[in-house]
């Protein structure tokens, strides 16, 4: 018998955290997945209600063909190679593609009007193209702007919520 | 000047001078370094010297004979590696503790900073700038902020106001609450502290290179690696994101903006492998 977690002996959930350019998805309801500071990157999560399935998506750049070899190597570094893995990695645990919501968080902007520095807004119309090539609509979005953020997804309730560095609360972005 | 040199002197606490750094920086620029002269500097600082000896042994596990004293950590690893090694110990004790004024956690702005040096690094290396300098600006640009903080205290709503409503950049804003900005008062501290001039220049200038007259390239080069520490995640605190895009500064580094990517990846890796030998030491 595998020796009980410290969630399950503490009683306290335990925190997935998810760096830049990384993906995790979980089915332990004692797992919180959690990414720190999105700027212009994009923080995508996805939640199986019936099955209970999280995924969180930390993709820093809009397109893979830039670097393909990195894409093999890192999928989550790309928006474009990110979802699908993300995806995949979900169905393996169950996870419906039509039943999972989709929560989207970041994609900071600053201030361009040279057009050069639009990394943030790049990566969020990809992600969009994306998303309705597959048929996929967005439940929450809180993104643009010029802070930084960071997001949390509950595997056991599916409750995604958000924190704005330099502001102290959280804000819940979606219940089910 | 007087309403900056004001700030500095208000400033309730102001890190300790990084008085090692502006020694050494000279040594990296001969071909053959008087390693004699560099133990002397470095061995002043106890504290320094064994951390330094423990980031050499932690990164040179695989090659046999961990290193007993300065003398060998140079040989083994040659001075340019050394001095970074400090530089990034000065850092974190100069840069490492919450910043509230500013939103910024305990340790925030010393990632931030980090990882501004990494990728200016990385950019001044492939645009043949002086990639040591580049480094230690990177680290340092932000100094000024550690003024600052104190007289922000409270001024959040005022800062946010002035970038969401009146389209400012946080430096500007800066400029329009307090009348002078984290950028220009850390190049100042930065001079008090002799540090070289480009380097000064650099860090005064690193929000709108193309006013530095001498340094623009350098200015530039930290310009666009702050703007690559916000495009990995790495920038934190209130409005991290109200800075201007200047187009300007890629055409003094004869870039065409779709570098950009290349070196944010590169940047990620490369700090994913600092990171590392930091967990380490």
């Amino acid at each position: 018998m595998p020796a009980p977690s410290l969630a399950a002996l503490t009683g306290f959930d335990q925190k997935l955290i998810v760096g830049v350019a990384d993906m995790a998805v979980s089915n332990n309801p004692s797992v919180v997945l959690a990414t720190y500071s999105l700027g212009s990157c994009l923080g995508i999560t996805i939640y199986d209600p019936v099955t209970k399935v999280g995924g969180l998506l930390h993709a820093m750049l809009p397109d893979s063909s830039i670097d393909p070899a990195k894409a093999a190597t890192q999928a989550a570094m790309f928006v474009d190679t990110g979802i699908p893995a993300l995806f995949r990695a979900a169905y393996q645990l169950k996870a419906d593609k039509h039943r999972v919501q989709i929560c989207v968080l970041g994609g900071a902007q600053v201030m361009d009007a040279s057009g050069f520095f639009s990394i943030g807004k790049r990566n969020l119309e990809t992600l969009k193209r994306l998303l309705s090539q597959h048929g996929l609509s967005i439940r929450a979005e809180q993104t643009g702007g010029m802070v930084s953020r960071t997001v949390t997804l509950s595997v056991r309730t599916g409750e995604v919520k958000l924190k704005v560095s330099g502001v102290k609360e959280e804000t819940i972005i979606w219940k089910k | 000047m007087e309403e900056i040199d004001e700030y500095i002197r208000k400033a309730k606490t102001l890190p300790p001078a990084p008085k090692i750094l502006p020694q050494l920086m000279p040594l990296l620029k001969q071909t053959d370094v008087d390693s004699a002269k560099v133990v002397e500097l470095i061995s002043f600082d106890a504290g320094l010297t064994a951390k330094i000896l423990t980031v050499c042994n932690s990164a040179s596990q695989a090659g046999g004979q961990p290193v007993s004293n300065l003398h060998e950590a140079l040989l083994r690893t040659g001075f340019a590696e050394v001095f970074r090694i400090v530089a990034k110990v000065v850092g974190e004790q100069t840069l490492g503790s919450a910043q509230t004024g500013y939103g910024l956690g305990k340790n925030e702005l010393w990632e931030h900073s980090a990882v501004v040096a990494v990728a200016a690094r990385i950019v001044a290396t492939d645009r043949g700038l002086d990639p040591n300098v580049a480094f230690t600006a990177g680290l340092l640009h932000d100094v000024g902020k550690l003024v600052l903080t104190e007289a922000l205290e409270g001024s959040y709503e005022r800062l946010v106001e002035e970038t969401e409503k009146n389209q400012q950049a946080l430096v500007e804003a800066e400029k329009t609450v307090l009348g002078v900005d984290h950028a220009e008062v850390g190049g100042r501290l930065l001079s008090q502290w002799a540090f070289p001039k480009p380097l000064v220049d650099a860090v005064s200038w690193h929000h709108d290179p193309i006013k530095s007259t001498e340094n623009a390239p350098l200015a530039a080069c930290i310009y666009l690696a702050n703007m690559i520490a916000a495009f990995t995640g790495h920038s934190f605190g209130h409005q991290a994101f109200a800075i201007r895009g200047r187009g300007e500064a890629l055409q003094i580094l004869g870039l065409q903006g779709d570098e950009l990517p290349m070196y944010m990846i590169k940047t990620v890796d490369e700090f994913a492998k600092v990171s590392l030998l930091a967990a380490a030491a």
